[in-house]
């Protein structure tokens, strides 16, 4: 019954839980693999992490004294078994390069990447989408080229030249927007806008073009297919058309796109960051890979891990709570 | 010129009131020579401020000597070559109030005042702790912690005297039982070749004798920003304690806030000795490279710029509202081969490593690279701002034919090679035409520039203590590294030379070593400049590095700042700064 159905997020009450409970359990698997992964690499990466923290100067005995304090001498499957423990109690220990506390260092991060992704998916989400709703329904006309042409060609600049042009533009030349993206402490909500809007504009261009284009496809071919015409010859309002049956059917494939680009947007835009030189997530695992941090490097790397896992269950959840054809595939 | 050294037992101190009772004293033998030297006309007026300030002659002294001797008004601090900028030049125009916003290199280790090794550490550690000796104009020292300083006969026994009323930030007084227990501590670090747990004695509360393992007769550098991690830490101090976690220190400013990933803030000290600063705050913006901070300052997000390399800086020379530092110093490059084994090893690697040296161009280097900026170097460290240098030893010249016969005779003509370096600054244009002047040679070079993180955290991962002469080579045999200011030549000459743990070259000179050796025990300008020729000579000489310039530092700030004063090794002391109206 497609009319009950669709006017509540009820796909089938157990189901439901089943559901969530295979996609928590893989979840989980995955954030193993991910510190499984994580281990070898950091293994592969090798060095002495004692001769690192200590320097090139210290007496061997310190040194090997304070491998053996971080159990950097035991056993590589005792390290391994620590190590993915450490993931699942979220006790990853002090960084080597500042000795503060990781999650000190990795949940600011954390924070600050939020509010510049945030801020980058307010602007750009309603912006792609009513573009690409628009161009669709002009489709081939020259403003359909206008938006697809300039969307393909924003897209196709990476975030760091945006950026790097952003900012020479705007923050150098004409003193709008900040060089430092990061606001001081105590600067309110406004204000805040001020530092992040330069680094949050490099992220809209760069993925207004993608969301745009997704979002077009999707309703040219929503437009075209039996449903609408159907709704459409039954005498439905043309609004209610496109709200009922050629967005929810529509916009699928761009909130996946979306749901990948949220665990992009935490851990991938280094380039956005290096040039603003905000403090995030991508920075902070650059910078961990630099100096050696592993405690720091695990850490962020398991919190993108688990961003990416999140948002595309969520992502799943709104997909089948948009289209009845998913829920029936999920209680098959 | 004829004056009486007898003049200099004189009231001195005259700027001084709060130091007057330790102004009057007797001059010891090393001043004494120092005076006859300057009298005589064998040092110019400008090495007698530099060397009288080493030994503790206070400004007033000093210039009570130059008066007696008629004077030698030909010379000034210009002849550094530079625009400095000190606290006490223009503070009337200064207004009270404002926070200073300085674009600076990340920290790149945790902020320990002791084992600290990085600008971007130095940087905000110094605004709060302090040295006993402070930095003057150009290479001279001035009173910081101490008031006033001098030597013994034979530069074996320096006796400081401190300063009274300071006070440390979290409470209590400074006294010589904290400069006692923080030499004993750098005693076991920095300072392990100066000194012993139990070299300092406490004569008095105010007043601490140190006994040197040799005599020195610069000593008093050691204890100064040129020596960064010889900061005065409080008695009860534990090694290893990060100054963002327990803030502390004498500075003109106190640590607020720290967050390695964004920023250090400091609020202003209102009991600082040196009055109540000017500035409520300062930020440093923390940053990784020099075109953020250079943009920072373009963009109004910072007030100054603390240290940039000349080939980010053109959009600063052009600009009206900044002032740009050059400050003429000894900090350089070092083009590394390692001689112990490979490919510049034994007597055709010693040709090979000669034919570089011949082949490249140092004018060329200084005037591209540096745009003028730099001394062109002679393959050793001792920089012309020394006033020891010795001038006459022959200038290296680029020789084209000479480097290929040279190869040649090495059966190493076309020679392939990888050159490692750093981007750091400069570094990498440098390589770039090294690569490029060195193909005229017949040489082809590979170049593998890596960010500053990736080269450091390799350099000196590779450090092996077991097969002598260690030093941090990141594991490469030809590679580019560097080295920041310094007011004696002795940390290049003991680290990198003369098998210390920056001796990236795995260079092993017993003739070597006893030159520096000797060198260090000079305890007068004139026994100094004639040590260092041997030492100058045989780095020359046997080439395991070629150093091709010495590079002025570069400082900017906006024009309404004044009052900065800034030592080329990531100091910027704000003490005395602020904004003009």
């Amino acid at each position: 019954m497609p009319g009950r159905c669709c006017s509540s997020f009820d796909f089938g009450g157990k189901l439901v839980g089943q559901y969530l409970l295979k996609r928590v359990g893989a979840i989980i698997i995955n954030l193993w693999l991910l510190a499984t992964i994580v281990f070898v690499l950091v293994n592969v990466l090798g060095g002495d992490i004692g001769r690192k923290v200590l320097g090139p100067t210290a007496k061997l005995e310190d040194v090997q004294a304070y491998n053996e304090l971080l159990g950097a001498n035991d056993p590589l499957i005792e390290q391994y078994v620590r190590s993915v423990t450490n993931v699942f109690t979220l006790d990853f220990g002090n960084s080597f390069q500042s000795q503060a506390p990781v999650l000190d260092l990795v949940i600011p991060a954390l924070g600050r990447s939020a509010k510049l992704a945030l801020l980058a998916f307010v602007i750009t989400i309603p912006i792609s989408i009513v573009a690409g709703i628009y161009a669709a329904r002009r489709q081939d006309k020259l403003s359909d080229r206008v938006v697809v042409n300039v969307g393909l060609a924003s897209s196709s600049i990476p975030e760091f030249v945006t950026a790097a042009v952003l900012l020479a533009l705007f923050a150098v030349q004409f003193k709008v927007g900040k060089v430092y993206a990061n606001p001081p402490d105590g600067v309110g909500l406004l204000g805040q806008l001020e530092y992040l809007i330069l680094p949050a504009m490099a992220m809209v261009i760069s993925y207004f073009g993608y969301i745009t284009r997704m979002t077009r496809a999707g309703v040219i071919t929503a437009l075209h297919s039996d449903y609408t015409r159907t709704a459409t010859l039954k005498g439905m309002p043309p609004g209610q058309v496109m709200r009922k049956h050629i967005l929810r059917n529509a916009l699928a494939p761009t909130i996946t796109v979306i749901s990948v680009q949220i665990g992009y947007l935490f851990g991938g835009i280094v380039g956005v960051e290096k040039v603003f030189n905000y403090a995030g997530l991508g920075s902070t695992m650059l910078n961990a890979v630099g100096s050696s941090d592993i405690p720091v490097l695990q850490a962020s790397v398991l919190v993108v891990g688990m961003i990416y896992m999140v948002s595309t269950l969520l992502a799943d959840l709104l997909i089948a709570y948009l289209n009845p054809r998913v829920r029936l595939e999920l209680d098959a | 010129m004829h004056c009486d050294r007898d003049t200099a037992n004189l009231q001195g101190d005259n700027n001084m009131s709060r130091s007057s009772h330790h102004a009057e004293r007797e001059l010891g033998a090393l001043e004494r020579d120092l005076v006859d030297s300057f009298s005589s006309g064998r040092i110019s007026r400008r090495d007698f401020l530099v060397r009288g300030s080493v030994m503790g002659l206070s400004v007033g002294t000093l210039g009570s000597i130059i008066t007696a001797c008629g004077g030698d008004s030909d010379e000034d601090g210009t002849a550094e070559g530079g625009t400095e900028t000190t606290a006490a030049a223009a503070t009337g125009e200064i207004q009270q109030g404002g926070t200073l916003r300085l674009a600076a290199q990340r920290p790149g280790s945790p902020l320990d005042p002791v084992a600290m090794d990085n600008i971007g550490s130095y940087t905000p550690v110094v605004q709060s702790f302090e040295y006993l000796c402070g930095k003057g104009e150009g290479a001279a020292l001035a009173p910081m912690l101490a008031e006033s300083w001098s030597p013994n006969d034979d530069g074996s026994v320096w006796t400081f005297n401190l300063r009274q009323g300071v006070k440390w930030h979290q409470g209590g007084d400074f006294t010589s039982a904290d400069v006692v227990a923080a030499l004993g501590r750098l005693a076991g670090a920095n300072l392990s070749s100066y000194i012993t747990p139990e070299s300092a004695v406490a004569v008095d509360d105010y007043t601490v004798e140190v006994t040197l393992l040799n005599p020195d007769g610069q000593f008093a550098y050691q204890l100064s920003p040129y020596n960064p991690q010889a900061l005065m830490t409080p008695a009860d101090y534990e090694l290893g304690t990060l100054f963002d976690q327990v803030p502390n220190g004498t500075g003109a400013f106190i640590l607020d806030t720290y967050d390695v990933a964004t920023s250090a803030t400091f609020n202003a000290n209102p009991d600082w000795w040196g009055g109540v600063p000017y500035l409520d705050r300062v930020e440093i913006l923390f940053s990784d490279d020099n075109a953020t901070q250079i943009n920072g300052l373009l963009g109004d997000a910072a007030d100054a710029v603390i240290q940039f390399a000349v080939s980010d800086a053109d959009a600063l020379f052009n600009n009206d509202d900044v002032t740009v530092e050059s400050i003429r110093g000894a900090g350089h490059r070092q083009i590394w081969f390692n001689v112990r084994e490979g490919t510049f090893s034994g007597e055709n690697g010693a040709k090979i490593r000669e034919a570089v040296a011949l082949g490249i161009d140092r004018q060329a280097l200084v005037d591209q690279v540096l745009q003028g900026r730099g001394d062109i170097g002679n393959d050793h460290p001792i920089a012309p701002v020394y006033e020891f240098w010795d001038s006459s030893q022959p200038q290296r010249e680029r020789d084209i034919e000479g480097a290929k016969a040279l190869l040649e005779e090495a059966g190493a003509a076309g020679l392939a090679i990888t050159m490692h370096a750093p981007d750091l600054q400069e570094i990498p244009l440098l390589a770039e035409v090294v690569q490029s002047q060195l193909k005229d040679i017949g040489m082809d070079i590979t170049l593998n520039v890596e960010s500053t993180d990736t080269f450091y955290s390799r350099w000196c991962d590779v450090y092996d203590s077991t097969n002598e002469p260690a030093g941090c080579d990141g594991g490469e045999e030809f590679g580019i590294v560097d080295y920041g200011n310094r007011g004696t030549p002795d940390r290049y000459l003991v680290a990198a030379y003369a098998t210390g743990e920056w001796n990236s070259a795995h260079y092993n000179s017993a003739e070597f070593n006893e030159a520096v050796k000797a060198y260090q025990a000079t305890v007068d300008l004139e026994s100094r400049k004639e040590a260092i020729k041997p030492v100058q000579e045989i780095a020359n000489r046997d080439i395991p590095y070629v150093i091709p310039y010495f590079y002025n530092t570069l400082t900017a700030y906006k024009k309404n700042v004044k009052g900065i004063v800034s030592t080329g090794l990531g100091h910027y002391y704000c003490g005395k700064a602020g904004f003009t109206a």
